[in-house]
């Protein structure tokens, strides 16, 4: 995977990437099982980090994770294949926990208490990425490669944009009744709403 | 003798490694102490005052570069049920109203913000997800404000500056802040009184009777052949009212911020892949997938980061 990518992914955790980064980020995301499991990976470091238990096991290795990485095209699986999936898996598995044990003993040196600066999360200058460097994500990338992966056409990408701005717009209202009710602002949440129905 | 009593302090000390390592809920009960009291209060008086103050006033309510837009808000309390009523005074020009709601019916994100109705069990509720500070606010509409700084704990929500009303709790204002500090979305009562009847002199071209979905029943009919279920919530949020485990709509609340999950069956093939839109601090993210064979579009909608939706539109599962 590019620095660029791990620079992305991160970005994207931290709700810092551009639009444009997103966009080309979610699409290689749908992609790459890689990549996915790379997102599972930091999701949990981070999540230690930030002295939060590790609450989705059914996500580390969730359904779709899973198969993507178990996963081979239907048609004859080769012995290779055969082989190294048991492997691959272990392997995800093996570098989350690996992760978590770093994760948990960075987790003293991270209970500043600053309102709105910069570092609730990412504080002490330990960068996820350094960390999940360091634990065998290459092993992980070496043994689940071969992934064969569905192409996306080039209009996809903005195909997709597109579609989640026309469900918000589809969505906003039916979600505003619910906000209205359960957050403190009353009513106030249609005002999200960009053309309120009947 | 002090042999003995160093081996237990060893034991105790390996104790509270495994303690902290396995059990995250002793955890979190440490923690509790460092909730400030101050802020909890506030937040719960915040949370009453919504049924126990009669008020109208004037709205703004500005996100990214887009023009301002002004609303009337009022709000009445009579005989054990409130009414509200928004009436937009720029665009559209459309009102919702909400009649008749009884005071005793509270919702569960209401409950969330209430000392002493511990929605999960959970007697430290926000404070295991929010850091909070209380200090001085500017004047709101006139009023003096107390501000409640409310930075979350971890990387799914949002942070949040009220502006609450001294004298009655009243949310006088809210900033919704992203990352770096980064303003998304802003609410202010640019004027308000109290207990005055409302002005009616504003054109209005549509009215929307807002919904109840009541918490314990499910208003909504079944509408998949498919049985979901999301397999990861982060920390705090609970669904705001029960759904049947096939319905088009689940919806997800922290107290503060809120999340919908819409699940569409479509009836061909999707090319697999995702894609988000952003506006002010609503976030809507879109996958498309096959779920075991079945094509599904996957859309997450609410005022959380678009990692947040991402890890919830992962997590919808099949429910057997």
């Amino acid at each position: 995977m590019s620095e660029q990518l791990r620079e992305s992914l991160s970005a994207l955790m931290d709700d810092e990437a551009s639009e444009l980064e997103l966009q080309r980020l979610l699409k290689q995301l749908g992609n790459d099982a890689e990549l996915r499991a790379t997102w599972v990976r930091y999701n949990n470091a981070r999540a230690v980090m930030s002295g939060q238990e590790i609450s989705h096991p059914q996500v580390d290795i969730s359904a779709r994770v899973r198969q993507a990485i178990d996963g081979t095209p239907a048609e004859s699986p080769s012995l290779r294949e055969r082989l190294f999936r048991p492997l691959a898996s272990f392997a995800v598995a093996a570098s989350v926990a690996a992760t978590v044990v770093i994760g948990g003993q960075q987790l003293a040196q991270l209970s500043g208490d600053e309102a709105f600066s910069n570092g609730t999360v990412a504080a002490g200058g330990v960068s996820p990425v350094g960390m999940v460097n360091s634990l065998g994500a290459t092993t992980v990338q070496a043994s689940y490669g071969t992934q064969s992966v569905p192409t996306l056409q080039p209009a996809a990408r903005t195909a997709y944009g597109e579609l989640a701005r026309q469900r918000m717009e589809m969505y906003m209202q039916e979600h505003a009744e619910h906000a209205a009710l359960n957050s403190p602002h009353g009513l106030i949440p249609f005002a999200r709403v960009t053309e309120i129905r009947e | 003798m002090i042999r003995y009593r160093n081996r237990a302090g060893a034991l105790r000390r390996i104790a509270a490694v495994i303690a902290v390592a396995f059990a995250p809920a002793v955890t979190a009960a440490a923690q509790c102490p460092e909730a400030d009291a101050e802020a909890m209060q506030w937040l719960d008086k915040m949370s009453r005052s919504v049924h126990q103050v009669s008020y109208h006033g004037v709205v703004t309510y500005q996100r990214d570069g887009q023009d301002m837009q002004v609303m009337q808000v009022s709000h009445s309390v009579r005989d054990g049920s409130s009414s509200e009523q928004l009436t937009q005074l720029t665009g559209q020009g459309a009102q919702v109203v909400r009649v008749d709601h009884p005071l005793d019916c509270v919702h569960p994100g209401h409950k969330l913000l209430r000392l002493g109705e511990p929605a999960q069990g959970d007697y430290c509720g926000l404070a295991r997800h929010y850091r909070f500070r209380v200090t001085d606010g500017d004047r709101v509409a006139g009023r003096k404000a107390v501000r409640v700084l409310i930075t979350p704990r971890d990387m799914y929500r949002f942070g949040y500056i009220m502006d609450l009303d001294r004298k009655t709790g009243l949310l006088l204002k809210t900033t919704t802040v992203g990352r770096g500090n980064q303003v998304l979305e802003k609410f202010q009562f640019a004027e308000l009184s109290f207990n005055k009847p409302v002005p009616d002199s504003v054109d209005i071209n549509l009215v929307h009777q807002a919904q109840h979905p009541v918490p314990s029943a499910s208003a909504q009919p079944a509408t998949l052949s498919l049985a979901w279920q999301v397999g990861w919530l982060p920390q705090g949020f609970m669904a705001t009212d029960s759904q049947p485990a096939n319905a088009g709509r689940k919806t997800f609340t922290d107290g503060l911020a809120v999340f919908s999950v819409f699940v569409e069956e479509l009836d061909r093939e999707i090319r697999p892949g995702e894609g988000m839109f952003r506006e002010g601090s609503t976030t809507s993210y879109s996958r498309g997938l096959s779920l075991e064979g079945a094509p599904l579009l996957i859309t997450v909608v609410g005022e959380v980061p678009v990692n947040t939706a991402r890890m919830v539109a992962d997590s919808v599962d099949r429910v057997r």
